[in-house]
């Protein structure tokens, strides 16, 4: 491998969805190996459609998506699960299980390499259990692992699927939107766990955010979508007022979270 | 509220229109009361709208005519109560228990054209005494009899060579226990005859009447029916409702052909009435519970797999689509993102299934199709109000225990 290749490449992105909405338009980025790339834009600018095309959990009408110098978009359906395994992601509404325990949501994101057999009656081997128990302990939930996923907090949950996507062993973690749906109060409390991987753990980050100045204090770089073109790309000192108002529209008004 | 006034009053119909709108935002009875100016505005009171009354005037002649069509003739309700009431009367006295009485017997051999073997010695227990032991038919006899219980009636039977029993005369044994009587003798075929006398002197314990164990048998039949029928429908709609889910199919090839194949055949066998498939079944398999099993097997994979279907459609993608990022294959996604979100609902759907055809059950019997329909439909048949009745409580109470049980399970899983 090339050491100045990058971990992520995007190419001449384009998305249209099948009633006709044109979610991307010709989007091309580069990721480099341990960034922590914050997307940002208004709600329907693109973000979350940008962050499925790149484990194709939505299927991109053109251009190409390359992992590690691996083509994603042009995997086969086996290669795909392969690369998925390398890429995890995070949700909005964190997309747990709801009636399953914690434990059980954790695992599910080592399926990917358990034999397939085993995990379809619910068996993981020891040590994948005992990697499960490690990471909820490492987001500081172990006690809940045998609980039902409904019954923690949102934050709590957020943090349960941060422990999924660690069982992954992921080179890259796509976090869609992680703190939209949680107390405000909260939004440090995740994204300091995103930010200890990605800079204890070397996991590169793609990190959707709503805020601001979230996205200042915790992005290495900053890339602005608006109608589904990228408007701006850089440093997060970089955004001024203009670009501000550039990005979100003139009736913008920046809201700060402490 | 509101009713938009119809094309018979285009002018107050405008002006209705207009009051209507800002009313909208759910302020209503205020904007329907304004004083002075807003008099004018006013939406039209719905009773004198056009449509309300085209509307009443239809609805009308719909109910004269359904009245004539299903003739509807209350009177009747007066006329027949009479040939009712022994049902209603039965209803208040089911054959539920019974008692056995203790009978004291005594029996005399009479011969048709032939010699009669002794008569035996008395011995103190019940005997009769004839004047004469053989002849043949139309013989007057006199019978006597003694050893009897004290002041008791009874009865005196001729039974044939082949032990059937015809009733002779009824009698009275006096304070020592004693009666005579003349019979005579009756045009039988058939030689050896015997001339029985019995005396109820009591009655054993209380028991359980044979209807109520025959009608217990055919109810366990019919819960069993209920269950074998339901079964049958779970393990065929759990596989085919998962083709009948529009978000599963649409991953598949040629996934709208087997969506749409698959509804269909769910809607057009849920539009058989069981009762009719139990008609048809009993002429491919014969009669009894087993066409019965099918009838409410097949109804049900139809009825389960619709409500299956919808269940699934239903469920929230998100963790479906958590589960496919990790890359986990198409039947663990089903596994663990699908499965666990449609597994309360699915035991809903079938306790509410069971108990229908249970409910069900109890009258496919009419058809041929087993179970405790049978036996009740032939207990009024035979105007046997009693066992009917017996059949009817056990219905009502199994069926009302089993719907009270499912209640209770389906509040505890969802």
């Amino acid at each position: 491998m090339r050491g100045s290749e990058p971990l992520l490449r995007i190419e001449h992105l384009t998305k249209i969805y099948d009633d006709g909405t044109r979610a991307l338009t010709d989007v091309s980025f580069e990721v480099a190996r341990g960034e922590f790339l914050v997307i940002i834009g208004l709600s329907g600018s693109g973000k979350s459609t940008l962050l499925r095309c790149i484990n194709r959990l939505v299927e991109a009408t053109s251009g190409r998506v390359v992992l590690d110098g691996r083509d994603v978009t042009a995997a086969s359906r086996d290669e795909l699960r392969e690369i998925r395994r390398g890429i995890g992601m995070i949700f909005q509404q964190f997309n747990l299980v709801r009636r399953a325990s914690v434990l059980t949501n954790v695992l599910a994101g080592r399926l990917g390499y358990v034999a397939p057999a085993w995990a379809l009656a619910n068996y993981f081997p020891a040590p994948v259990v005992a990697q499960a128990m490690r990471n909820l302990e490492r987001v500081g939930i172990s006690g809940k692992a045998f609980g039902r996923a409904s019954a923690l907090s949102g934050g709590q949950q957020q943090r349960v699927g941060i422990a999924r996507a660690l069982m992954q062993e992921p080179r890259v973690i796509l976090a869609d939107e992680p703190v939209a749906s949680l107390d405000p109060a909260l939004s440090h409390s995740i994204l300091k766990y995103l930010e200890e991987l990605n800079r204890n753990d070397g996991i590169t980050v793609l990190c959707c955010l709503h805020f601001l100045s979230l996205a200042r204090r915790y992005g290495t770089r900053i890339l602005a979508l608006k109608d589904g073109r990228i408007v701006f790309e850089g440093h997060p000192g970089d955004i001024d007022e203009a670009r501000f108002h550039e990005i979100y529209g003139e009736q913008a008004e920046e809201v700060e979270i402490t | 509220m509101s009713v938009s006034p119809g094309s018979g009053a285009p002018a107050a119909g405008r002006r209705g229109r207009g009051a209507v709108a800002p009313s909208a935002g759910g302020s209503a009875p205020a904007a329907g009361r304004p004083a002075g100016g807003a008099r004018s505005a006013l939406p039209v009171p719905w009773y004198r709208s056009w449509r309300a009354f085209s509307g009443l005037v239809l609805a009308a002649a719909v109910y004269i005519y359904g009245w004539h069509v299903t003739q509807i003739h209350l009177s009747e309700l007066w006329r027949g109560a009479r040939l009712i009431r022994p049902f209603v009367v039965a209803l208040a006295t089911p054959d539920v228990v019974t008692r056995t009485a203790v009978v004291q017997q005594a029996v005399a051999p009479y011969e048709y054209g032939g010699a009669a073997p002794p008569a035996a010695a008395p011995t103190g227990a019940p005997a009769l005494r004839l004047s004469r032991t053989s002849g043949g038919s139309g013989d007057r006899v006199t019978v006597q009899g003694e050893g009897f219980g004290a002041n008791r009636g009874g009865t005196l039977w001729w039974e044939n060579q082949i032990g059937q029993r015809q009733p002779l005369t009824e009698f009275r044994t006096d304070a020592l226990g004693r009666f005579g009587a003349t019979i005579m003798t009756p045009d039988v075929q058939g030689t050896r005859n015997e001339i029985v006398a019995e005396v109820v002197t009591g009655y054993g314990p209380l028991r359980l009447s044979q209807t109520f164990l025959v009608v217990l048998d055919r109810m366990v039949e019919t819960v069993f029916l209920a269950l074998m029928g339901t079964t049958m429908g779970v393990v065929f709609a759990v596989p085919l409702s998962f083709l009948g889910a529009r978000n599963l199919t649409s991953h598949l090839p040629a996934g709208g052909a087997v969506y749409a194949v698959t509804r269909a055949l769910f809607n057009l066998t849920r539009s058989i009435e069981a009762l009719v498939l139990a008609i048809i079944f009993t002429v491919w398999v014969g009669l009894g519970p087993f066409a019965g099993v099918l009838a409410l097997g097949v109804h049900s994979i139809a009825s389960l797999g619709k409500l299956y279907s919808e269940a699934i459609e239903s469920i929230d993608t998100g963790p479906i689509e958590a589960i496919m990022a990790t890359g986990a294959s198409a039947l663990q996604v089903i596994r663990y993102a699908v499965v666990p979100q449609i597994v309360p609902q699915f035991i809903a759907f079938t306790i509410y299934r069971w108990d229908i055809n249970v409910r069900f059950s109890t009258v496919i019997g009419f058809v041929g199709g087993g179970g405790i329909g049978f036996v009740l439909q032939q207990y009024i048949n035979l105007l046997q109000w009693p066992q009917a009745a017996t059949a009817l409580w056990m219905i009502a109470l199994v069926v009302a225990a089993l719907d009270y049980a499912s209640a209770v399970v389906r509040e505890r899983v969802v």
